[in-house]
């Protein structure tokens, strides 16, 4: 951990990352309820759906309408979650920084009611809606945050707390304007649900965790500085006021375009970097391009146990990883 | 050369600074002194832009600083300030190589260049934390620590330094070390360094220049005889000194008597 970061290094980090995504994908896509046959679903895959290779027209559309939809979303809410998680925490010079515990996924939340209530018959308007909840929701908690002597960890938790708690309330009263058969499956998207992925909202999710990853890596020398002070960074030729809108537009897109289509997937922002920097270092130049694709690893295999682990009854996903997110938020905390 | 001329600065509605000028040139170390409050750092902080000035303007090689984009700034005026935040851990050869972010071709994901490395090295070696680089700040002692935020500071091979109160958390020995390296710096390599500090007795020996300062305005500058004599001090300082001529150096010599109250 204490050697420098390269770019040779950076490269075999991701590169091994990579490869254990693809794996993982193709695994995870054979577990499930319903027994696929291995060598006939590789196949399959392999071809990237082209050849059925023997499969039933059944166990085809599970691969490849359910499933692997399924997959390919968990990974891009992972990786946008992971991404912007990275991000926060050092902007904000804050470990304990996490789009849902700042209460942005919270006001991306708002945004997609909001979309699904009044303009529900037009896809679009929820991934637009969400990001500009989360950007409002962003703005609103770093204001609150922000007090003579800058934003400390316990400040913006607190500010994240009070923003989380208004938006929830706001979410309730949301809610009662839906009708009852409605309300069952919000509560569960809410929670961080996998399962209504659509064939809007799949391209829109997986584009923006590859563009807000490449946009703020693009940033991530940067971000080194800030992570060591605004005004350090400031003096050693930092553009802090620009990197700063930089980071709060893209991370509201990708915790915006996650939300829309998962609901609010909690403490990934906090696992990933977290487990990320303690096994590869703090230089962001590293550490947010692994956090995205180790983001992407992390949401796959949660969404399988939850999907799997009380089969054919799903939990949300949301329900496993902030098992594992809230015990290390506190040892975290312990530590800041 | 850097140029202040009648420089005004307001928090709100207090004044920090009244209309004080000042000019750094190449070669010469120039020292801020005065009571706490009387707006040492403030002005310091104006001269990289980072505080605005209400009135007044800063020039940097005879161009308005504002016209200067925040990298060629950060190319040309170096800044030692308080400690760094470390929430996350860092080695001292990372912190260190950040002075080299104004350098990079690419400032965002830029990656450091065998001169950015060789840099890093050389002041590494000149502050005496050669054998540390490789461990990470937050284990590192307060003086220790400084004087790596002082080892980024002279990596960005910038021409102008701006330290405030640079010897705080310093030994006797590294106070001397640091002030050392700014004036081989200054004489060498032709930079200019301004020193807020409220050790006379250092500035006396090290700058060439002094500025005194209270209540925001500049009370006398000139080189540190005409500056540090008991008239003025017990004027500013509100307390009674002798000045006598060090034994070794000649600089001016200066020690409390008590207090007149």
């Amino acid at each position: 951990m204490t050697k420098r970061v390269t770019l040779r290094r950076t490269l075999i980090a991701c590169g091994v990352l990579a490869v254990a995504l693809v794996v993982a994908i193709v695994l995870m896509a054979l577990i499930g309820s319903e027994a696929l046959p291995v060598r006939a679903s590789l196949c399959a895959i392999g071809s990237l759906g082209t050849n059925e290779c023997g499969l039933s027209r059944d166990q085809y559309d599970i691969l490849f309408q359910i499933r692997l939809p399924r997959i390919l979303l968990a990974a891009a809410v992972g990786a946008s979650l992971a991404t912007a998680g990275a991000s926060y925490q050092a902007l904000l010079r804050n470990p304990l920084a996490e789009p849902y515990l700042l209460g942005v996924s919270n006001g991306a939340a708002v945004g997609t009611m909001v979309a699904l209530v009044f303009f529900g018959a037009n896809e679009w308007s929820r991934p637009v809606l969400a990001f500009a909840g989360a950007l409002v929701a962003t703005l609103a908690v770093y204001q609150l945050a922000r007090g003579r002597a800058g934003a400390t960890p316990e400040r913006l938790i607190l500010a994240g707390v009070i923003v989380t708690t208004f938006l929830s309330s706001v979410i309730v009263f949301v809610t009662t304007l839906m009708d009852a058969t409605r309300i069952r499956s919000f509560t569960f998207w809410l929670l961080g649900d996998l399962s209504g992925t659509t064939k809007t909202l799949l391209p829109v999710a997986i584009a923006m965790a590859v563009l807000g990853t490449v946009a703020l890596t693009l940033n991530a020398r940067s971000l080194n500085l800030l992570m060591l002070g605004e005004r350090d960074a400031f003096d050693l030729g930092v553009e802090v006021g620009r990197v700063r809108i930089v980071v709060f537009v893209v991370a509201s897109l990708l915790v915006g375009s996650s939300v829309a289509a998962s609901g609010s997937v909690g403490y990934v922002g906090l696992v990933v970097p977290h487990l990320v920097r303690l096994s590869l270092g703090s230089d962001n130049r590293i550490s947010i391009p692994a956090a995205a694709l180790a983001g992407a690893l992390f949401v796959i295999v949660a969404d399988t146990v939850a999907r799997t682990i009380i089969a054919p009854r799903e939990l949300p996903v949301g329900a496993i990883t902030a098992l594992i997110g809230a015990p290390l938020f506190i040892y975290l905390l312990k530590r800041v | 050369m850097i140029e202040a001329r009648e420089l005004t600065i307001k928090y709100d509605q207090r004044v920090a600074v009244a209309g004080v000028s000042l000019k750094l040139t190449p070669g010469e170390v120039t020292a801020i002194i005065g009571p706490n409050g009387a707006g040492k750092s403030t002005l310091l902080r104006a001269l990289n832009g980072q505080v605005r000035p209400a009135a007044g303007a800063v020039r940097l090689d005879g161009e308005a600083i504002e016209k200067f984009s925040r990298r060629s700034i950060g190319r040309r005026i170096a800044v030692v300030a308080q400690e760094a935040e470390l929430r996350f851990p860092v080695t001292v050869l990372e912190f260190v190589l950040g002075g080299r972010y104004a350098w990079a071709s690419n400032a965002g994901w830029g990656w450091e260049t065998e001169r950015d490395l060789r840099v890093a090295e050389e002041v590494l070696h000149e502050t005496e934390l050669a054998d540390l680089s490789a461990r990470l700040m937050n284990e590192l002692s307060g003086g220790e620590r400084q004087r790596a935020v002082l080892a980024r500071a002279l990596a960005t091979e910038a021409a102008f330094l701006l330290l405030d109160e640079p010897t705080a958390n310093l030994d006797l020995s590294h106070q001397a070390t640091l002030l050392t390296l700014v004036r081989n710096r200054c004489d060498c390599h032709e930079a200019a360094a301004l020193v807020v500090t409220h050790d006379i007795n250092l500035a006396a020996q090290f700058a060439d220049h002094i500025l005194l300062m209270k209540h925001g305005k500049v009370i006398e500058a000139g080189p540190p005889k005409a500056v540090l004599t008991p008239e003025l001090l017990r004027e500013v300082f509100g307390v009674t000194v002798l000045v006598d001529a060090h034994p070794v150096t000649n600089a001016p010599r200066v020690t409390p008597v008590h207090s007149t109250k």
